[in-house]
């Protein structure tokens, strides 16, 4: 079938206003705004309903086309750029919020709903449940930063917004609609289990599988107060005991590090952030007092910041996309390291010596994952998108990191197309050899966000 | 800040990450970006607009009419700026998009609608956007009695000129009642609608013609019932270069002024909920947000309610950015939804300070058949008894 015929038939799927191949469109679609290569779209795609995302696949497997499912596009590691071409299908108009259940704690959403639609309409409808909402700008889809095994806020205290998926309703290559979780079995979408679990396939496997049109996320009780106790620390080697430690006591909603070289004042330090919440103002004061201990006991000290630096951080979502302008020059792009306690200050130095390698101020910092099992720890490459050498140059620090975060028992975190190679290179075989069964099993015609965790 | 035409804004437009703040309101509870709220794909968004201009000048691009379009879809309600968290460049996110649609027409891709702003405008005899035959305004100065020479110029401005006579009527009514030393003169366009679409070889010209005119009349005060002209002198002239001595004032911040010196004492009632729509021009564009507000508040039995969306946050009625002639039926819908929000604020009345404004409610409001009174705060004075106690202004 040609393009025309194609474009035709998504016209007639989801009407002639949300079709394209328009050059404009495909420009835009054809890119993000990380480091990586554009690759260009032929068509983009916006259902409404997920029988029309049915009928999207439908076509798209008849005809043998590749798909690319697209939430907020905000990945900066290119997992929506279309490798081999294809239908970018965009699901930002699937932006119903369906249910909030305030007793069992969850929301069910349409794959397109915003992380910060949700947060609004909670605070003005729920306002005593919280989301768990990335540290990215609000117009990130919830369900996309769950499925590529997302954090933020509230990681700390309950895991990766990935494991806070209650259930999935996933189209998969032959066009049929599955549930998954709880939601399989019964009316409500509280829960993953006690069943098989397949939601898991469909986490960090960044659209391969299938596509997701509706997604049960946790909610969390919002505490009264909120406030945030600062730590400072020289020595990176103590580190991975004194935040086991506070994780241990149980006093922090979440808990972030940042360490950068600019301005001049951070450079050599490492800041902790560690969020605590209450429910009186002398609950927060003896979190405060515990804290200050730890810190001393764990040869760091607190540290009282001006109002303003305390308010940047306690706003929701954080202003994370500011590293963007760090170069004049509109992108930045990280490596999230997936990275056990213990390796905090060895990647401190790898990200730091990368960085001035490459003539790029180190900008590191971590989020906690679940109580100390685990920390995202980022390494950050600002860039000028309006020069290509520079560009590359990110290219570059990013793939140093990406090798040398593995080679230390790290994993990178929602990889662009090399660092996935990175990944699978060091992956065990049999994994390996399940993934393409999977793979194989599911999408035959590898329709399937072709490109990403591709097992050659 | 203001993007000097002459600035290479090329330098800046990069610069833009497409985070996308800029579709939302301030609490993120909805899409207040009109472009992208009805188009949905990125490239409506403000972010997507400056990308494809950064795609143009790097050549990763070529123009083309569809690409054009995208640019021309946009009522410039400056939205983006006040969104945007970027603080080192996001006062020029529009400046960036009329810039652009500069480009537009130099190249051949002005869309064919919004070209007939230009040719109107510049048809000798008509010198405004309507095609309507230039009025010198001679008549309205005999009807008002009004000198050759005076401290004020009441710039009427096309729109209420040629479109909004009633509007335009109860501000020449007040200026007298109020007994402000005015005059009208011979004007041409402002020259917003061109600026905002990028038809811009002539502008200086009519820049040039309108202060000459302004000076001849020994004017050192300018007023104007509209937010789109008061944007446009009291911004735009200067950036392009014009030198020019005399103040800028909206209507409604002479009224604002009269009323906090107890020169003007409201002595009726206007027993009416209403509720005030911010004009882009007014409030984004010039941060004049309160002035208006105070004055409902000081006029005896006015209940004023607010939309969820006000101030920064307003959202557009859907004229402005040459959406008006360029997207008929989408213009109207964007003012439906600002009806829709005004219904749930219990108000009868929807009022606001800018002619293009009051004509896009209307439209949609008779066309949904919303039931509304839409009126401009100064038709709203116009109907009131009032004293004015000093002398002359």
């Amino acid at each position: 079938m040609n393009e025309k015929n194609i474009l035709k038939e998504l016209e007639d799927i989801v009407g002639k206003d949300f079709a394209s191949n328009r050059s404009g469109d495909l420009y835009i679609y054809s890119q993000d705004p990380g480091a990586s290569i554009p690759r260009p779209a032929d068509f983009v795609v916006m259902p409404n309903t997920p029988k029309e995302v049915q009928d999207i696949i439908k076509l798209a497997n008849r005809e043998k086309v590749p798909i690319v499912p697209m939430g907020g596009g905000l990945t900066l590691s290119g997992l929506v750029i279309p490798v081999k071409g294809g239908i970018v299908m965009d699901m930002k108009r699937m932006n119903k919020i369906l249910e909030i259940n305030e007793l069992s704690r969850f929301a069910l959403v349409e794959a397109g709903v915003t992380s910060g639609q949700l947060l609004a309409y909670l605070n003005e409808n729920h306002p005593s449940l919280q989301p768990p909402i990335p540290d990215a700008p609000p117009s990130v889809t919830i369900a996309g930063n769950a499925l590529i095994h997302g954090s933020g806020y509230l990681s700390q205290r309950f895991g990766d917004h990935g494991a806070m998926i209650n259930g999935l309703e996933v189209v998969l290559p032959d066009g049929e609609l599955y549930k998954l979780g709880s939601c399989a079995v019964s009316d409500y979408w509280f829960t993953r289990g006690p069943i098989p679990d397949f939601i898991g396939l469909f986490i960090s496997s960044f659209g391969t599988l299938g596509v997701v049109t509706k997604l049960s996320i946790k909610l969390f009780p919002k505490p009264k107060m909120r406030d945030i106790v600062f730590g400072l620390c020289k020595d990176p080697k103590v580190l991975p005991e004194l935040i086991s430690n506070i994780t241990f006591m149980d006093v922090a909603e979440d808990i972030l590090l940042g360490i950068q070289d600019k301005p001049d004042w951070m450079k050599g330090y490492t800041f902790i952030i560690v969020y605590i919440t209450g429910e009186s103002e002398e609950e927060l004061n003896n979190k405060t007092k515990i804290l200050k201990k730890m810190y001393r006991n764990g040869k760091s000290r607190y540290m009282k910041v001006p109002k303003r630096i305390e308010e940047i951080f306690l706003e929701k979502p954080q202003f994370a996309a500011k590293a963007a302008d760090f170069r004049k020059g509109g992108g930045f792009e990280y490596v999230g390291a997936f990275i056990p306690l213990q390796l905090i200050p060895e990647i401190i130095q790898i990200g730091t010596d990368i960085s001035l390698k490459h003539g790029i101020v180190p900008t590191l910092g971590a989020r906690l994952i679940g109580q100390g099992h685990a920390a995202m720890f980022f390494i950050s490459y600002s860039f000028n998108r309006a020069d290509p050498k520079d560009m590359k140059n990110a290219r570059e620090a990013l793939h140093d990191t990406n090798k040398a975060v593995l080679e230390i028992g790290g994993i990178p975190w929602k990889a662009e197309l090399v660092g996935q190679q990175l990944i699978l290179e060091k992956m065990d075989p049999n994994y390996k050899k399940l993934l393409k069964s999977i793979k194989n099993l599911l999408d035959p015609n590898g329709i399937m966000n072709p490109g990403n965790w591709e097992v050659k | 800040m203001t993007l000097k035409i002459e600035q290479d804004w090329k330098d800046i437009v990069h610069r833009c990450f497409r985070c996308g703040y800029c579709k939302f309101t301030y609490d993120y509870s909805d899409f207040n970006c009109p472009s992208y709220k009805k188009f949905r794909f990125e490239t409506y968004s403000t972010g997507g607009r400056l990308w494809l201009i950064y795609g143009l000048i790097s050549g990763e691009i070529s123009w083309s009419q569809d690409v054009a379009n995208v640019l021309y879809a946009c009522s410039t309600c400056g939205n983006c700026s006040e969104n945007c968290r970027f603080d080192k460049f996001n006062d020029l996110l529009v400046d960036i998009i009329e810039a652009a649609r500069a480009e537009a027409v130099e190249k051949g891709f002005c869309p064919e609608k919004q070209k007939a702003l230009i040719e109107r405008i510049e048809t000798p005899e008509m010198y405004n956007p309507y095609g309507e035959q230039n009025s010198d305004n001679e008549d309205l100065k005999k009807e008002y009695d009004l000198p050759d020479k005076a401290k004020w110029v009441y710039f009427i401005g096309c729109t209420s000129n040629y479109r909004q006579r009633n509007l335009r009527d109860a501000t020449l009514r007040f200026l007298k009642r109020a007994n402000i030393d005015f005059t009208l003169i011979d004007e041409h366009c402002c020259c917003s609608p061109v600026m905002r679409t990028g038809q811009i070889n002539s502008v200086k010209d009519f820049i040039s013609f309108n202060i000459a005119q302004i000076n001849n009349a020994g004017a050192s005060k300018v007023i104007t019932s509209c937010a789109g002209c008061y944007r446009t002198l009291k911004k735009d002239w200067l950036k392009y270069g014009a030198d020019y001595d005399f103040q800028i004032y909206h209507t409604v911040e002479l009224v604002k002024e009269l009323l906090d010196e107890g020169k003007l004492k409201f002595q009726s009632e206007y027993n009416k909920i209403v509720t005030y729509h911010d004009p882009c021009h007014l409030g984004r564009h010039m941060d004049v947000y309160e002035v208006p507000r105070e004055v409902y508040k000081q006029i005896p039995g006015i209940k004023l309610v607010e939309m969820k969306r006000n101030r920064e946050n307003a959202w557009c009625c859907g004229a402005g950015g040459g959406v008006k002639i360029g997207y008929p039926e989408w213009s109207v819908e964007i003012s439906k939804e600002r009806l829709e929000e005004a219904n749930t604020t219990g108000a009868s009345v929807i009022s606001s300070v800018c002619p293009f404004c009051r004509t896009n409610l209307s439209d949609a409001n008779d066309k949904f058949n919303m039931n509304f009174e839409v009126i401009d705060l100064i038709e709203i004075i116009d109907k009131l008894d009032f004293e004015i106690t000093d002398t002359k202004h």
